[in-house]
C-alpha cells in the first residue's frame, strides 16, 4: 500500500472511531471474515468490552472453521461473543437457491439477530459491508436495509484493501485471510441448498486444505462432480498428474464421485455466470 | 494431418478445435460448463499458462463460461 493509500486508511479508521462512539453501543452481524473482524476489534478498542456484542448467526451454511476462527480473534481481543442459530435452510425460498437466495438468509438473520441484541440494551446493529460492496450485486443488502442494519465501514469509505492494511497495522490475524463466503454459493443458482450438499462442500474443502494450500479455494457442486478452483498460482502447481490424481483421490475420498479442475482458477461469484448447470 | 470434428449440423465443435492444436480431450458440455476429460500427457500440457489460455478462449467461442478438466481414470 502506497504512503498517499496508507494514510487515507488511517483517516477513514478516524471516521469509524467518530462514527462508533456516536452510536456509543453497537451490536456486530459478526462472521470473523476480514471485514467483521477489524470492525469488532475497533469498536471494542473504541467503546469498550461491554458496550460491544458480536453475534454470530449458526447454521449449516456457515463452515466450522470459520466459527472457530471467529470465537478465536474474538477471544485475543477481548470481545463478547454471543451466537444466534438460524434456519434459513428450512425456507423454502431460500433452499430453492435463487439468485436472489442471499436476501432471504439475511432475512433470517438479521430477523433473528436483531431482536437478540434488543433484548440486551443494544439498539445499533451493524454488519461488516465495506465500500467495495457497493458494487456489487447484492441482495443480502436488502434485507440488511430493511431490517435497519448499519454500515459502518461503508458509510466511512473503507475498501477491502485498506481493512486488510488496518487489520493487519492492529494485529488482527484476519488481515490476510481469504474471501469466505457462505457455503450455499458453491452450489449454482437453482440448485437446491441441502444440509447434506453443504456438508459435503465443508468436508471436501477442508480435506483439499489438508493438502497445503492456504490461497483461495472454492469446491463448486454440480451434482456428482465437483469443479475445484484454485488460485492462478495453485492451479500451476497442481497441473502435474501425479498431484491432479493426488488432488482427484482426496475429493473422491470425501464423497464426491468426480473432481475436475477449473482452468481459469479461482473467480469469485464464479457460479453468478453459470445458471442451470446442476440439477434442482 | 488436420483434425476436424463437427456437429451433425456441421458446426466445428470445441472438442475438434483443441484437437487442432493438439489438445485431445473428450468434451462433456454441462449447460455453460465443459468438461474435458484428459490423459495424463494433456492434464502436464495445461500446465502451460499460454496453452491454458488458448484452451479458455477456445472455450468462450464456442459458448461456455467455464471450462474444468478432469483426468481419465485408466
Amino acid at each position: 500500500m502506497h504512503a498517499n493509500d496508507d494514510a487515507q486508511a488511517a483517516e477513514k479508521e478516524v471516521l469509524l472511531i467518530q462514527w462508533l462512539r456516536g452510536a456509543a453501543r453497537v451490536a456486530i452481524g459478526y462472521s470473523g471474515g476480514v471485514d467483521s473482524a477489524y470492525l469488532a476489534v475497533v469498536a471494542r478498542n473504541t467503546l469498550g468490552m461491554h458496550h460491544v456484542l458480536a453475534v454470530i448467526g449458526r447454521s449449516a451454511s456457515y463452515p466450522a472453521e470459520q466459527w472457530a476462527a471467529a470465537r478465536q480473534v474474538a477471544e485475543s481481543f477481548g470481545i463478547l461473543v454471543a451466537e444466534v442459530d438460524t434456519d434459513e435452510l428450512n425456507d423454502p425460498k431460500y433452499a430453492a437457491n435463487p439468485s436472489n437466495r442471499c436476501y432471504f438468509c439475511k432475512s433470517e438473520l438479521w430477523s433473528r439477530l436483531v431482536p437478540f441484541a434488543s433484548r440486551f440494551g443494544f439498539q445499533t446493529v451493524v454488519d461488516g459491508t465495506n465500500a467495495d460492496d457497493l458494487g456489487d450485486y447484492r441482495p443480502g443488502a436488502q434485507a440488511a436495509r430493511e431490517q435497519g442494519i448499519r454500515s459502518p465501514l461503508a458509510d466511512c469509505g473503507f475498501t477491502k484493501s485498506q481493512i486488510r492494511h488496518r487489520s493487519r497495522l492492529l494485529g488482527i490475524p484476519t488481515w490476510s485471510q481469504p474471501s469466505s463466503p457462505c457455503l450455499s454459493s458453491r452450489l449454482p443458482y437453482g440448485t437446491r441448498v441441502t444440509t447434506e450438499r453443504l456438508a459435503l462442500i465443508e468436508e471436501t474443502e477442508r480435506a483439499i486444505r489438508r493438502l497445503g494450500i492456504v490461497d483461495d479455494l472454492r469446491v463448486r457442486y454440480h451434482d456428482d462432480l465437483a469443479r475445484v478452483e484454485l488460485s492462478c498460482d495453485e492451479l500451476a502447481h497442481w497441473l502435474v498428474p501425479e498431484r491432479f490424481a493426488r488432488l482427484r483421490d482426496v475429493v473422491i475420498a470425501a464423497g464426491f464421485p468426480r473432481m475436475a479442475l477449473d482452468l481459469r482458477g479461482f473467480r469469485s461469484g464464479s457460479l453468478n455466470v453459470l445458471h442451470g448447470v446442476g440439477a434442482a | 494431418m488436420s483434425i476436424r470434428r463437427e456437429t451433425a449440423g456441421g458446426e466445428p465443435t470445441l472438442e475438434g478445435a483443441l484437437a487442432e492444436r493438439g489438445l485431445v480431450v473428450r468434451v462433456e458440455p454441462r449447460a455453460g460448463l465443459a468438461v474435458l476429460i484428459a490423459d495424463e500427457a494433456t492434464v502436464a500440457r495445461l500446465g502451460d499458462t499460454e496453452l491454458r489460455r488458448t484452451a479458455l478462449a477456445l472455450a468462450r467461442e464456442h459458448g461456455f463460461t467455464h471450462v474444468a478438466i478432469e483426468l481419465r481414470t485408466r
